[in-house]
């Protein structure tokens, strides 16, 4: 057990601090793939519950990794380094939720049809359809704090709004899909 | 903070993303990160390089300004000059005869040079980026 495992989850701002004060040295091509087997299910996951689609997620899922390895990364904190890719991650679903958006294509209309794949049960495809019909922010948002657990700051900090924001924003997300889940007869 | 403690919104909403979170929808095989890494670090070596170049791209580009400054200046100061040299050339002055000679010999020794100058450096640089390029 490394002594890193050992250490209490610390807040957010502790554990940035504890990040820049621990030794760093460069990532190696083992110490990424040890990394990379750790979080890259998980982000694909993230992608794809927020676009809808398999295609655009094994795309961002690569740009987030090049973005990754672009920015030279140093090993100092698992926790830290794992939300730098969430945050590369989310920018990148915003880009490309935008580029959508510019050529005219709905985002949202591209998640039922990967939903409706014959593979997908019923259930699989009401769920990905009642997520789709939330805003993206507020997918987000619900991903990283239910899913990922991240705090408020983890959080303002990936989507890029204050830290104080979030907890209303994070209110009415919720908000919005238990209105949609009462509405489809899904709330668990 | 148990269940009970928590807004029951906040629970529904809590209980349905940890299911929906379940459904393993991952494909069977992720890209490799070894190829990921050798990607990346091509990717970070044709950044060097193209870092590497910049400096020589400008340059490259002032001597393009320079050149076009040259020859622009040149066509501007000693345009008429120029253009009765030019004339000298058309058939009617070379059936003529004398006239063509005059005006080729108004032609300054030091415009001559300046012209030569201007038209080997041009010619080199057409060379470099042609070569360059290839």
């Amino acid at each position: 057990m490394t002594a890193e495992a050992t250490v209490p989850r610390l807040p957010f701002a502790l554990r940035t601090a504890t990040a820049r004060r621990a030794p760093k040295r460069p990532m190696d091509e083992a110490k990424f793939e040890i990394f990379y087997r750790k979080t890259a299910g998980r982000i694909w996951t993230y992608i794809y519950r927020m676009t809808g689609n398999a295609a655009t997620a094994d795309d961002l899922l690569q740009k987030t990794f090049f973005r990754f390895l672009r920015t030279r990364p140093e090993i100092a904190n698992d926790d830290h380094l794992r939300h730098y890719v969430f945050k590369t991650a989310t920018n990148l679903v915003f880009d490309h939720f935008r580029e959508e958006r510019r050529h005219r294509i709905d985002a949202l209309d591209a998640v039922p049809e990967a939903a409706f794949r014959p593979q997908h049960s019923e259930l699989r495809h009401d769920m990905m359809r009642t997520f789709a019909e939330l805003k993206p922010q507020e997918r987000a948002l619900l991903w990283l704090a239910h899913v990922e657990g991240c705090s408020h700051d983890e959080i303002a900090d990936a989507l890029g709004v204050q830290s104080k924001s979030v907890r209303v924003m994070l209110f009415r997300a919720r908000r919005h899909l238990g209105d949609l889940l009462t509405r489809k007869g899904l709330a668990p | 903070m148990s269940d009970l403690e928590r807004d029951p919104l906040e629970v529904k909403v809590d209980e349905w993303m940890q299911q929906f979170a379940r459904i393993d929808d991952r494909p069977r095989t992720l890209p490799d990160p070894s190829t990921l890494w050798v990607r990346a670090k091509l990717m970070q070596s044709a950044v060097a390089a193209e870092r590497a170049n910049r400096p020589i791209t400008n340059a490259q580009i002032g001597a393009y300004l320079i050149v076009a400054a040259g020859w622009a200046a040149v066509l501007m100061w000693k345009w008429q000059a120029l253009a009765a040299w030019l004339r000298s050339f058309t058939p009617a002055h070379i059936v003529l005869g004398a006239a063509g000679a005059e005006a080729a010999a108004s032609l300054s020794i030091s415009l001559v040079l300046v012209l030569i100058v201007l038209a080997s450096v041009t010619v080199m640089l057409a060379f470099y980026t042609v070569l360059a390029e290839e």
